[in-house]
């Protein structure tokens, strides 16, 4: 027999998952629905929560006003309530329906008071108990007080990045309300927190990287007191028996190397500008735990393990397919960013030759064998087995138009995800794990670039070469082979021509006089500096795309392929670099001559380029 | 404000003899030309600065009168575009002296439009003729729309600096040279005077003067394929542009000053400058079309999708709308004449065909011919008359304007569909964003201000604003902006912070890290 708690463990985690629900008082809901199960809700402490809440301690003498903003599912209500409770503020208050709250403090020797609007978007135009006449004219008060020194209010605001910004936008403009949105607007953009113009801070809950955010997550998830009790009420063929599929994805999620890799793809998401609220790496872990196709809301429940396991889908659980939503309906999966971005990195579809042997040929052909054994037969659960055997005896011997072909290049997906979670470190070489996913580089990009530069270290110089290899071949628009000097070329109509064989100017990558090329870590993030001069320079953030565009370039792919935006951003660079050059040229005073000189690039067969020099005197 | 009331008066008739009556010309100007490509817009409008500059008159006066001489530059047109014997003659005497003998020879036979034909002073300013040849060759790869077919005396080189400017002309097998409006029809000269007659056009005067003093490598290598001696040149005149002041000519210096501004490296900027040009002239004919017409003007803008949509519904009646608009009104400008006080003075008159007779030709220099009308005489079938053979007339080119402009600078096209509607290609895009933004603003915004500025309708908010109710869709529209956001990213313009919040950044902007 499953045990009461037990199944309100799973109901409750179940809460967390792809539902069909209204998302507005998220937090609320999920608390309410927490006190009436007698669960402790997940819970973790936020990076930014101990500095958000230093500024509302009751003995705070310097207090600053607050916004907290990002996009839905960041937390924000969540810290607005505990910001409340430190100031004492009352429980019933605070779980009624209001959205705006107040609370007369004593500061020092004056008497402050604190604003709290839990959600600007939900704010009424007009309040009901008339502590304001209108919206527009308390945040016209909170843009004032902010330019005023001696303020006697401070104020919390939660509102989402884009409703701050509109509504900001929105209000009478006044000095001080123009200079607040000026402000406000930069912080945003440019990722800061505070400016030395007013007392505010601005905790953009989007800008804490996603990894940071899984990890707290996953450590609050997995070891949460819940599963023992579905340990202790384990039935031996059913619900947290050996076979359990929800058992098994717990022990999976909690297990080293897929917790390591899964990481991997967060810590690339960041990498690639993608945030992932909290609440959506919650549903993640929800889905990926009870996810199974033919599940009520394709989520199971504690009374359907014994179902499934009778009728041997068990398969359908796979917490490898899970991850990228793999047993939800198409417009559900599209429809959450945080499946969208998992996708975007193509794990399934993405595969290399000698993967696919093994799949495919691995228990016939001797060679393979050992790897078939170990990724796919070991795996009793999801890897191989029986339907698999079929489908796969089916597919090599059958004839091409077979329709069950299609089902079993389907279990190839299921079984490439599989993989990419189950190849062992030292086998990621030798099976290119990353070319399961669209990012061929995205493992050399965190191992050899982002680790060492984090480290305070250098990137090995092969790396490097290959990025200005790339960048040659997009400035030249030729197959150069060049990659120890940044070649600058531009057509003699305009620099974005197709092909530009007019060389300008060579920057090289070891050091010389005062130029070079280097990787460096910029806001925390790999970037490609070039520098000029001691004053001149310009810099180019490598995000992951970017990295995998230039990487493929060099070796051999079209400036047009796999990435338009990022062709453009090179195009757009490449302008700024000429830019450097020209106002060097200003700076160091080119004297006027009669002659007229420059260089013409060609390339010899192994694609090295030579430097034509033309040089025409007159006058 | 274009209205009956804010044109100038006519100008001269004696100048003006070759135009068989003056509707057009009294509404837009003498003229607007349809087989002008955008760039060769661009440079006859640059022909027209350079030698303003070069009597210190860069945008002065208004333009007026509009007086100038422009380069003709034979000796360099013949060097770079009638000269297909010059790589037969370097592969087939390797030696230099005998193939500058073999080259000058030719040249002293074939060489059009030139007296004397003598080529001989190139020989000492190159170091072999191989190098000469190879030079050529560069700078002939630089020509402009070089896939046209067009004729040798209407190839323009890349407009490096004032050396690499010229006029178009006609030359015939004989060698005479004449000008002759084909190619550059007279309205780069227009574009010329609405700069000349805008409000920042002395901060425009000095980005030019820049530009225009030809301090760069290309522009001084030009020198040396021509004589030294000062050429004949011969002043053109008689472009008229019917307003003083027209907030399109601000429009378009102000968009220009802005990429101007950007400082691109070398002449990155050039490609924006035709675009804008080509725009603000079609933008011109529509809006003083509309004006005249008391009717508003606006594009609805479909970003291109993979399937029909009601955007695409809405945006090709809006263009055929819109393509009516210059028709129309001709009309109202013909009828705002026979519909005043002094024409129905004039039919009560007893002599009230000849009077009538009389105000057409003040008025419209029509008739000009006796050919021109042998009906009978009576005012309203001259009238008429008057009506059909005007209509007949826009429509060979001044009507197509809209049409061939549009399509030029990348805002009409029929991408994916068979009619023609508005659906701006990503250059054209890249061009406004860099006219409009100077670091960042946020995207609802940009939308709204492209509309203020342009009449450019791409989100809902604009939409409603301009349809009507029973037309407008909420989503249809909501996609439209979403699919316009996505283009802008990959355009590498667009940085997205939420779901919500996105802005649309200039990745050209001075200070950009």
């Amino acid at each position: 027999m499953i045990s009461q708690s037990a199944t309100r463990w799973i109901r409750f985690i179940r809460q967390y998952g792809p539902i069909p629900r209204n998302d507005n008082m998220y937090d609320e809901h999920i608390r309410k629905s927490a006190k009436r199960a007698g669960i402790r809700p997940l819970a973790f402490v936020h990076p930014v929560e101990q500095d958000a809440l230093a500024q509302f301690a009751l003995a705070r003498k310097d207090r600053r006003s607050v916004i907290l903003t990002g996009t839905a599912g960041d937390g924000k209500s969540h810290l607005c309530g505990k910001i409340w409770a430190l100031m004492g503020g009352s429980e019933n208050q605070w779980t009624s329906d209001d959205v705006y709250h107040t609370l007369d403090i004593a500061s020092g020797d004056k008497s402050l008071k604190v604003h709290v609007i839990r959600d600007l978007t939900a704010l009424p135009a007009h309040d009901a108990k008339g502590r304001y006449a209108e919206k527009a004219e308390l945040l016209t008060r909170f843009c004032d007080g902010l330019c005023e020194p001696d303020a006697k209010d401070q104020f919390l605001i939660a509102a989402n990045d884009g409703q701050l910004v509109e509504t900001l936008q929105r209000l009478p403009t006044t000095d001080n309300v123009a200079r607040v949105r000026t402000i406000v607007e930069s912080l945003l953009v440019e990722g800061r927190r505070e400016s030395p113009e007013f007392k505010l801070t601005l905790f953009n809950l989007s800008g804490v990287p996603c990894v940071v955010l899984f990890d707290l997550a996953l450590d609050a998830f997995s070891s949460h007191e819940g599963w023992s009790e579905c340990y202790a009420s384990s039935v031996s063929d059913g619900f947290f028996g050996e076979r359990c599929p929800i058992r098994n994805n717990h022990e999976l999620l909690k297990s080293p190397l897929v917790r390591e890799r899964l990481r991997s793809l967060f810590e690339l998401c960041d990498c690639n500008e993608l945030h992932v609220p909290i609440r959506r790496i919650l549903l993640l872990f929800a889905n990926a735990i009870l996810g199974h196709e033919d599940a009520k809301d394709r989520l199971m429940q504690a009374a359907d393990v014994s179902t499934f396991l009778q009728k041997k889908t068990t398969a359908k659980a796979s917490l490898f397919n899970n991850l990228f939503g793999g047993n939800l309906s198409e417009v559900r999966r599209d429809s959450l960013e945080v499946f969208d971005y998992l996708n975007r990195f193509r794990v399934g579809h993405e595969t290399s030759n000698r993967v696919d042997n093994i799949l495919i040929f691995g228990e016939a052909d001797e060679n393979l064998k050992p790897y078939f054994d170990k990724l796919l037969r070991a795996d009793t659960m999801y890897g191989a087995d029986d339907s698999y055997y079929a489908a796969q005896r089916s597919y090599v011997e059958g004839d091409d138009a077979d329709p069950a072909n299609d089902h079993f290049l389907r279990l190839l997906v299921s079984q490439r995800r599989g993989l990419f979670f189950k190849i062992p470190p030292d086998w990621e070489e030798e099976l290119a794990l990353w070319e399961l996913t669209v990012f061929k580089y995205a493992g050399e990009y965190l191992e050899k670039v982002l680790k060492p530069l984090r480290q305070g270290g250098r990137v090995e110089r092969p790396f490097l070469a290959r990025l200005v290899k790339g960048l040659n071949r997009i400035f030249v628009g030729m197959l150069v082979s060049t990659d120890r000097d940044l070649l600058l070329a531009t057509s003699i109509s305009f620099s974005s021509s197709k092909i530009s064989q007019i060389l300008e100017d060579r920057i090289p990558v070891t050091p010389r006089l005062n130029e070079r090329v280097e990787l460096v870590l910029k806001h925390d993030k790999p970037t490609l500096n070039v520098q000029f001069s001691p004053t001149i320079s310009a810099s180019l953030p490598l995000n992951l795309t970017r990295y995998e565009f230039l990487s493929r370039v060099a070796e051999g792919a079209l400036p047009g392929s796999f990435s338009r935006e990022c062709c453009e951003d090179m195009l757009a660079f490449k302008s700024r670099l000429l830019s450097c050059l020209i106002e060097r040229r200003l700076s160091e005073g080119v004297a006027a001559s009669n002659t007229v000189a420059f260089h013409l690039l060609t390339l010899d067969p192994a694609g090295n380029p030579l430097d034509d020099v033309v040089e025409v005197t007159h006058g | 404000m274009a209205s009956l009331a804010t044109m100038l008066p006519l100008p001269p008739r004696e100048d003006y003899r070759d135009n068989s009556m003056w509707v057009d010309e009294q509404i837009w100007g003498h003229r607007l030309w349809d087989s002008e490509s955008p760039w060769l817009l661009f440079l006859e409008f640059l022909n027209v600065a350079e030698a303003s500059k070069r009597n210190g008159q860069l945008f002065a006066n208004g333009g007026h009168p509009l007086l100038f001489k422009p380069y003709k530059r034979l000796h360099l047109r013949n060097i770079l575009f009638n000269n297909e014997v010059l790589t037969r003659i370097s592969e087939r005497y390797p030696e230099s002296g005998s193939a500058w003998k073999a080259w000058l020879d030719w040249m002293s036979v074939n060489a059009k439009g030139v007296i004397p034909r003598d080529f001989a002073y190139l020989k000492g300013r190159f170091h072999s003729f191989q190098q000469f040849v190879s030079l050529v060759g560069i700078l002939r790869g630089s020509a402009v729309e070089s896939e046209t077919n067009k004729r040798w005396s209407s190839r323009f080189v890349f407009p490096f600096g004032p050396n690499a400017l010229y006029e178009d002309l006609n030359i015939t097998a004989a060698g005479k040279v004449s000008r002759e409006y084909i190619y550059f029809g007279r309205t780069g000269e227009l574009l010329y005077l609405m700069l000349c007659r805008s409000k920042k056009k002395d901060e425009l005067a000095s980005r030019f003067a820049a530009m225009l003093s030809g301090n760069n490598q290309w522009n001084k290598l030009l020198a040396l394929f021509q004589p030294d001696e000062a050429e004949d040149s011969e002043t053109r005149t008689n472009s008229f542009l019917p307003y003083i002041a027209h907030p399109v000519f601000d429009l378009l210096t102000e968009d220009w000053l802005h990429v101007l501004s950007l400082e691109l490296p070398g002449f990155d900027v050039m490609p924006h400058l035709v675009t804008l040009a080509a725009f603000h002239v079609m933008l011109y004919q529509l809006r003083v079309s509309s004006e005249l017409l008391s009717k508003p003007l606006h594009f609805v803008c479909e970003v291109v999708a993979p399937k029909k949509t009601l955007v695409r519904e809405l945006s090709a009646f809006n263009y055929q709308e819109n393509s009516l608009l210059s028709q129309k009104a001709v009309e109202a400008y013909l009828v705002g004449i026979t519909s005043s006080e002094r024409w129905q003075l004039a039919r009560s008159e007893s002599s009230a065909f000849a009077a009538c007779k009389a105000i057409l030709e003040e008025q419209f220099r029509w008739p000009n011919d006796p050919e021109d009308y042998e009906g009978c005489s009576e005012p309203d079938a001259l009238a008429a008359e008057l009506r059909r053979a005007a209509i007949s007339r826009h429509k060979q080119h001044v009507a197509s304007v809209h049409r061939q402009y549009g399509r030029d600078v990348g805002l009409v096209s029929k991408r994916g569909t068979n009619r023609l509607r508005y659906a701006p290609t990503d250059a054209l895009l890249k061009t406004l964003v860099l006219a409009n933004v100077s670091r960042r603003i946020e995207y609802k915004e940009f939308l709204y201000l492209l509309f203020t500025r342009y009449g450019l309708v791409f989100g809902e908010r604009e939409a409603e604003h301009v349809l009507l109710h029973e037309d407008f869709e909420k989503k249809a529209f909501q996609t439209n902006s979403h699919r316009l956001e996505q283009r802008l990213s990959s355009l590498g313009m667009l940085r997205r912070l939420s779901d919500a919040c996105a802005y649309v950044q200039n990745p050209l902007a001075r200070g950009q890290s």
